[in-house]
């Protein structure tokens, strides 16, 4: 049995079998966060989007269909790829940058582009989809 | 004495520099952009003069509308900081032709640096030992690719107006080089607006070592000893410390009069860095160390070399500019204990350091005995998508290196920032690196040895966290039933009584 006791804004000590530990939480309950110990966590309702920049951030909507997009709020710098082109696993689809780094957009799988949703210069958020492949 | 000065930055860096300027008694001006109208650096200032759009292209790299808010408001000088218009020859001339003093170099020599080109031939001409490379006439894909078979693979193609990485790729062989080079040079492109590419032989394991010098108007030159910064990824320093463990008295008598020689050669003046890698592979005793490049500005791990010399940079840099003599001689500078800076970034390193953007929901900085913080930001302050992610840096400071480790390590886990991803755990897992540990760290470590530390699988969350979220969550819920539904953040003095809600946590 652990009692949890709030001791100030988003500060809580745990304490569990005589043991204390000090956890921050802040957010909102479908997107929380906790530091403990220099370890934070995040519990999030929204999907976690891809683990690496480039792998396609929703999962296919039906087998073989991509929908690439930014892994972050991101400026496009370079399209390098056109509808109807065949793309190899790996292939660098665009060029963006987001806080002064330039960040490779690879093919999560070979395909061919189906559309191109952005233009080169666009600032494009997380939830658009860029590139679609099939 | 300057009377009003206005600093062309943001972050940690503008609250440093308005810090130093309040002990001196000078007064403070901030410019800001759309994105940072309530950003603390802003605040801290006397007076503050917005400067344009959130794009950092039209307001804190806009060298006229820098210049105009210094008109404005009435400044007679300008601080760069570092990054942005630090190290523009054409900012520092144009502050220089509008009658404002630049807490810098004078702009010819900040140009003569800038070109890493250049500044190579000069160092040579001192006889500072510079890395064996070449600078091809032929800037074409081919071209440079000629010149890096005759340097030898693995060589570094990297931009003559580049510097702290950006600009820069490594080519194995010949297979991958048009790509590197090409992306060299688009980086050096929107980075520096200046595409010209040289070439330079690798290093293998080398260690960056780098010496802190400062000049003023009277012909005095001093060092301030060195800085190891061979923690590095991607050539972005992660982790920087003073004393460096490899370099001995001996070396470290040949490097820092390397690098007095280097400043002399370039009629250096104010606070500046010479930049070496050191080739310890031949064991003690028999390093070698090559010029690499001159930071003709304040650099972001300043505070290490404050730490161990228990003198303020920053104050001294408005000193010499408003034409005083140094505050401190060369006898008198001594290097005492050990400091250690990381640099806190929003940045995942679980998904390949991407930067985060976001607000900060929570974010306490810890208070301990021999740790200093040097953040621009506070708890509720946004991250912007458009800037540099470095949240703050955290310096230990005590006698012995392990000391200073145990010191780091220890705030860092006492750091809660909640909010965005930060590489805080990353940090710490390099503190704990035996390599680290034994101070056997070059600067290709992150991308071999440690490279694992980035992609630790996450930590099975403890029983007293999800307990904490859970409390969190139904605090949350109590009190939102108590206000309008529109009300999204909660107020933290509507959460009703803790003492009310001591209820036990079953596991």
């Amino acid at each position: 049995m652990a009692t949890v006791t709030s001791i100030g804004t988003g500060v809580y000590q745990v304490e569990d079998e005589g043991r204390q530990t000090v956890v921050y939480v802040a957010g909102t309950p479908g997107d929380l966060w906790a530091f403990t110990d220099g370890q934070v966590f995040h519990e999030s309702r929204r999907s976690e989007g891809n683990a690496h920049a480039g792998l396609p951030r929703r999962s296919e909507a039906k087998a073989g269909h991509y929908e690439v997009g930014a892994p972050m709020p991101a400026t496009v710098v370079k399209v390098l790829v056109a509808p109807g082109q065949a793309v190899r696993h790996g292939d660098t689809l665009l060029l963006v940058e987001a806080m002064k780094m330039e960040l490779p957009i690879r093919a999560p799988a070979d395909a061919i582009v189906k559309a191109v949703h952005c233009r080169e210069g666009d600032l494009v958020q997380p939830d658009r989809t860029l590139v679609e492949l099939g | 004495m300057i009377k009003r000065l206005l600093i062309a930055n943001r972050g940690e860096v503008a609250l440093r520099v308005i810090r130093a300027c309040r002990e001196l008694g000078v007064e403070t001006v901030a410019v800001y952009s759309d994105a940072d109208q309530r950003a603390p650096h802003v605040s801290a200032a006397d007076r503050s003069v917005h400067i344009g759009p959130a794009a950092a292209a039209d307001s804190y790299l806009s060298t006229t509308r820098i210049v105009d808010a210094a008109r404005t408001s009435g400044a007679d000088a300008v601080h760069p900081g570092y990054g942005f218009l630090s190290e523009n020859a054409a900012f520092a001339a144009a502050c220089e032709r509008a009658g404002l003093i630049f807490v810098g170099p004078p702009s010819g020599t900040i140009a003569q640096m800038g070109s890493k080109i250049a500044a190579r031939k000069l160092m040579q001409t001192a006889g500072v030992p510079v890395v064996p490379g070449e600078a091809p006439h032929d800037q074409s894909d081919e071209g440079i690719l000629a010149i890096a078979r005759r340097v030898g693979f693995p060589a570094l193609v990297k931009a003559s107006s580049g510097g702290g990485g950006k600009g820069m790729r490594r080519i194995d062989d010949a297979a991958q080089a048009i790509e590197a080079i090409q992306l060299a040079r688009r980086e050096a492109e929107s980075a520096f607006g200046d595409g010209t590419l040289y070439v330079e032989r690798v290093i293998h394991n080398p260690r960056h070592v780098e010496v802190q010098i400062f000049a003023d108007n009277y012909d005095h030159v001093v060092h301030l000893f060195e800085r190891e910064c061979s923690v590095q990824r991607r050539h972005q320093k992660v982790i920087e410390e003073s004393p460096s463990v490899i370099v001995t008295p001996r070396l470290r008598s040949r490097m820092t009069d390397a690098a007095v020689q280097a400043a002399r050669a370039c009629g250096y003046r104010n606070a500046g860095t010479v930049e070496f890698l050191v080739d310890a592979s031949g064991g003690r005793g028999t390093e070698r160390f090559y010029f690499l490049e001159m930071n003709t500005r304040l650099q972001v791990e300043h505070p290490v070399t404050e730490q161990v010399t228990g003198l303020d940079i920053v104050r001294a840099q408005l000193l010499v500019a408003s034409g005083e003599p140094l505050p401190w001689l060369s006898p008198g500078i001594s290097q005492r204990g050990h400091a250690i800076e990381a640099r806190v970034y929003a940045e995942d390193p679980s998904r390949g350091f991407l930067p985060q953007a976001g607000r900060l929901l929570l974010y306490r900085e810890p208070r301990m005995p021999g740790i200093r913080i040097d953040s621009g930001v506070e708890e509720g302050s946004e991250i912007p998508v458009q800037y540099d992610a470095l949240i703050a840096k955290v310096i230990a400071t005590a006698t012995t290196r392990d000391e200073a480790i145990a010191r780091l390590s220890c705030a860092l886990r006492a750091f809660p920032i909640l909010g965005v991803q930060t590489n805080i755990s990353f940090l710490l897992r390099i503190l704990d690196h035996p390599r680290f540990r034994a101070g056997e760290v070059d600067t290709r470590f992150l991308d071999t040895d440690g490279a694992s530390l980035a992609e630790q699988a996450a930590p099975q969350m403890p029983d007293a966290v999800r307990a904490a979220m859970a409390q969190h969550a139904s605090s949350l819920s109590e009190s939102q039933d108590h206000q309008s539904p529109e009300s999204q953040i909660p107020n933290p003095q509507s959460l009703s009584d803790p003492w009310e809600h001591l209820a036990a946590w079953r596991r």
